[in-house]
């Protein structure tokens, strides 16, 4: 098993051609080791959402690589990329989004039935609803539950197909300070239990505590990488 | 459940407003078809039998360019020992100049179509002496006529016991002057009777035409319709035309004349049914494009934790095969109740002809498939269009 779970090389990210050409991200590299709790902090327009949309395979660089599991994603074609994020990645948005037509269990069991293994799907996600505090609400449409229950139905939607690393997009960028808070812990919580990489886009760095790496990006550019920073 | 189809069925069912809509667009063309069937079919159906029970029966034998010299008694006999036949009964059609008295004042002096029959094997063999009026009989006597009813009106409405005086032409062009006994006044729906004509007896005709034993047509009715074919050759091959020059013919063949314009009328009227069906398919279009549209960000979300192009397709085409299959059923108890209704109320065309209305399954589940199949085909571009989203740009479209 490769010791880097994640391994970003030179990547550019250009937007348009010529004279309207745009560098959204500039030769960034970074890796980040099997286990780890890594944030991406940034001001608005920096480029850690596109970091991220590279990194979860959403969306293809220019230039450089990125190698997830010691694969080589550049070489991979849209189906096997498909099938790719659904084995080694699990997203978690900014608002959540559900599937508001499927029930909290259904959303959960989603990236199970894609991936088509969906032997024990339906009692994995029940545990860990349980483990978010979600036992009673799985049969609820996912519009009839809160912000903060929606987060942690997304959370647990992440982590059911047992993916290598978890992203995360400004997940707690919608909620309330409480429902915030609660969503933080989980999620470190989860680092912990399971030995789950997490790699977080925030534009609250002092919201997560300590963690065990921060990449800071301005302009499209790494500012500075900071390892096992206590940021409170 | 494949979750590919669960996904489709609640993305449609969790969007009532759209569902109706499409399912209705589906089940109203399927309804337009029915009723098209049921009114145009039925008619043509209605023609059919009535110029079967009136005029030409299942098969109708004649001898080409001549009148049957063969004893009819002979070919009658011949024709019932053929287990599918019912009856057969001997015709001769002939045209007679009319003088209409009343009080001894002419009335009326015009052209009209005699159909001399057997009144005995005739009621066997035909459902013409049903058409006759109450108070009125069929032409059991020699002298005696059945007058139509627009012949009547025409002659300025004559009672059963008034005569008429009819003026024919015997087969060497002699003119042979006969009065006539009005017996019945015929009326059928639709005047597909012969209500612009007149029925007298085939003996008193052949009497006067000079045709002694002769007879022009021999119609013949079958306990089992789809026989006619059958009966048809067996009466050739026992009867070679080479020889005895006869013509049989079904009744398709008989009443082509008749039929081929309607049959062209049919084709038309079901072609716009078809093209109703095609507007159809472009309302089922147009709300799977909205459906694309409003689930842009959930097509995103599928995209982006793993859900491929096809995967995606395959969501929207299952929500088409669900417009399709209730529009198919619902426009299937829609046109089946309408049919009902039209067999119930023996539903008549133009307030006249009863119409001939058959539940024709083949062509209702013909009409469910087609419709089935263009609902999930108008899904095809919607559902292309969705596999084309980018989930970045869906989730922030979305």
């Amino acid at each position: 098993m490769a010791e880097y779970v994640l391994e970003v090389q030179n990547i550019d990210k250009v937007y348009g051609q010529g004279e309207t050409e745009v560098y959204a991200l500039r030769n960034l590299s970074f890796k980040v080791k099997r286990g780890e709790f890594m944030l991406i902090v940034g001001s608005s327009g920096s480029g850690k959402s596109t970091l991220l949309n590279m990194i979860g395979l959403l969306d293809r660089p220019t230039r450089g690589k990125v190698i997830i599991d010691g694969v080589d994603t550049s070489t991979l074609n849209d189906n096997q990329l498909s099938a790719f994020r659904n084995s080694k990645l699990g997203f978690i948005f900014q608002f959540s989004n559900l599937l508001s037509d499927l029930t909290v269990l259904e959303n959960v069991t989603l990236p199970r039935k894609i991936q088509g293994s969906i032997q024990n799907s339906s009692d994995e996600a029940k545990t860990l609803l349980k483990t978010v505090g979600l036992e009673n609400q799985m049969h609820k449409f996912a519009n009839q539950i809160s912000g903060g229950q929606a987060q942690r139905v997304a959370i647990t939607r992440a982590l059911i197909a047992k993916p290598a690393v978890v992203l995360a997009d400004e997940p707690t960028g919608n909620l309330d300070s409480v429902s915030a808070e609660t969503t933080v812990q989980l999620l470190k919580s989860l680092n912990r239990k399971l030995y789950q990489t997490f790699i977080i886009v925030t534009h609250d760095r002092h919201q997560f505590g300590e963690v065990d790496k921060v990449v800071t990006i301005k302009d499209g550019r790494i500012l500075k990488e900071e390892m096992e920073a206590n940021l409170t | 459940m494949d979750y590919r189809a669960q996904i489709g069925i609640r993305f449609i069912t969790r969007r009532k407003g759209s569902l109706i809509a499409a399912s209705l667009a589906v089940a109203i063309a399927i309804l337009v078809v029915q009723v098209n069937s049921v009114i145009f079919q039925g008619l043509y159906d209605a023609i059919v039998r009535d110029q079967i029970n009136y005029r030409f029966g299942h098969v109708y034998i004649t001898r080409q360019e001549d009148f049957i010299t063969k004893s009819d008694f002979v070919l009658i006999n011949w024709l019932e020992r053929i287990p599918y036949v019912q009856a057969a009964a001997p015709r001769i059609e002939t045209v007679a100049s009319i003088n209409a008295t009343i009080n001894g004042k002419l009335i009326h002096d015009y052209s009209v179509p005699v159909i001399g029959v057997d009144p005995v094997l005739d009621r066997e063999a035909s459902t013409m002496y049903q058409t006759v009026g109450a108070g009125g009989q069929y032409v059991t006597y020699r002298n005696s006529v059945v007058v139509g009813a627009m012949v009547d009106r025409d002659l300025g409405g004559p009672q059963v016991g008034d005569s008429i005086k009819l003026k024919f032409k015997d087969q060497f062009g002699n003119d042979v002057l006969r009065r006539l006994t009005i017996v019945g006044i015929t009326a059928t729906a639709g005047s597909v009777g012969l209500d612009n004509g007149v029925i007298m007896n085939i003996d008193t005709l052949r009497e006067i035409l000079d045709r002694p034993h002769e007879t022009q047509s021999i119609i013949v009715r079958l306990n089992d319709p789809t026989k006619d074919v059958d009966v048809k050759n067996l009466f050739l091959a026992a009867y070679p035309s080479t020889a005895d020059k006869f013509k049989a013919q079904t009744i398709e063949e008989s009443a082509e004349q008749t039929l081929s314009g309607f049959r062209s009328g049919i084709a038309l009227i079901n072609l716009v049914g078809y093209f109703g069906m095609m507007s159809s398919a472009f309302a089922v279009v147009t709300i799977q494009m909205m459906q694309v549209s409003s689930k842009t960000r959930d097509i995103g979300v599928m995209r982006a934790i793993g859900a491929k192009r096809k995967d995606v397709l395959l969501v929207f085409i299952f929500q088409g095969m669900v417009i399709g299959l209730i529009g198919a059923g619902l426009g299937t108890v829609m046109g089946v109740a309408y049919t009902a209704y039209a067999k119930e109320t023996h539903m008549t065309f133009q307030g006249s002809l009863a119409l001939e209305v058959k539940y024709n399954w083949t062509s209702i589940i013909q009409t469910d498939i087609l419709a089935f199949v263009l609902a999930v085909v108008a899904s095809i571009y919607p559902a292309y269009k969705a596999t084309k989203l980018e989930p970045v740009e869906a989730m922030r479209v979305g």
